[in-house]
């Protein structure tokens, strides 16, 4: 049952360069987005049902295992955002399809330059957090 | 079928675009992941971006989150339906988007045994459902008034 996986795990690295590296990218960090919205509606939904739940929620967002994941969830969601924008302008304009090179390049460009300040603003904002307040 | 007439010095290819019914949902949600994808990519950067950076996960209170909801049982504000739009529009957006990748990818490593695929599938369709049921219920009443209250005043 897992040789489809493991066999995609092997070949997934040595296919055919920078297209399937970001196709297999997409894949992942989809996975990673949508196993956060799941619990991530839950525990907001909770700001209705179950308020205390809920600040408990918040409580874990302000340890230091989260903000490392949340610095996780911002590289997987900013690449997905920027890789879904080429796959869906690219597929939706033909007259672009000997462009896919160029493009993948761009897309990886342009997440990291999303993703610098981003990571840069959520490090600042947690550490200078966990100096002041310690951790809890 | 797609079908090929040959005329000296040009090929014209006729191509029938869509097959006939049963891939119409396929081309469907085909689409939808496109268009849903780049209204996503407004709506969920948007939000992490004001709520996780500028404002910053740290500074996020209960109290923050009753100010836009607006409350359960009290009067709402143009503001409170606004916000609530927006996350309702995102949720459904994304909860969709979320469960067509799962499928696609759950369909590319066990497709070949239907009934882990089927299973799989009724699994996450049940609990994505579920949560996003919750969350958009949860949208339409408001936070709950309560502790958070406090730190209004």
């Amino acid at each position: 049952m897992l040789s489809p996986l493991i066999t995609t795990a092997r070949e997934s690295l040595r296919y055919k360069g920078s297209g399937h590296i970001l196709w297999l990218l997409h894949r992942i960090t989809g996975l990673g987005v949508v196993i956060f919205l799941g619990t991530h509606i839950f525990g907001m939904s909770m700001a209705s049902f179950n308020p205390p739940l809920h600040e408990a929620m918040l409580a874990v967002y302000k340890t230091p295992l989260f903000s490392v994941g949340e610095i996780v969830l911002a590289a997987c969601l900013i690449f997905h955002a920027v890789n879904g924008t080429r796959i869906a302008i690219l597929e939706l304009r033909p007259s672009l399809w000997d462009k896919q090179e160029v493009a993948t390049r761009w897309s990886v460009i342009i997440t990291l330059i999303l993703l610098a300040p981003t990571i840069a603003i959520m490090a600042f904002k947690s550490i200078s957090y966990y100096v002041t307040h310690g951790i809890k | 079928m797609a079908s090929t007439t040959v005329t000296p010095g040009r090929t014209v290819r006729k191509v029938q675009p869509i097959p006939q019914t049963r891939n119409r949902l396929e081309l469907g949600l085909w689409l939808f992941m496109r268009y849903s994808g780049l209204a996503l990519v407004f709506l969920a950067l948007s939000h992490f971006w004001m709520q996780h950076v500028l404002i910053g996960t740290h500074e996020i209170e209960f109290a923050g989150t009753q100010l836009r909801w607006g409350i359960t049982g009290q009067p709402v504000t143009v503001e409170q339906v606004i916000w609530r739009t927006y996350y309702a529009v995102m949720l459904v957006l994304a909860v969709a988007h979320g469960i067509n990748g799962v499928r696609q990818v759950a369909y590319d490593y066990f497709g070949h045994r239907p009934a882990v695929y089927k299973g799989l599938m009724y699994v996450v369709v049940g609990i994505a459902a579920l949560i996003s049921l919750g969350g958009i219920a949860a949208l339409f009443m408001g936070a709950a008034a309560g502790s958070g209250e406090a730190a209004l005043r």
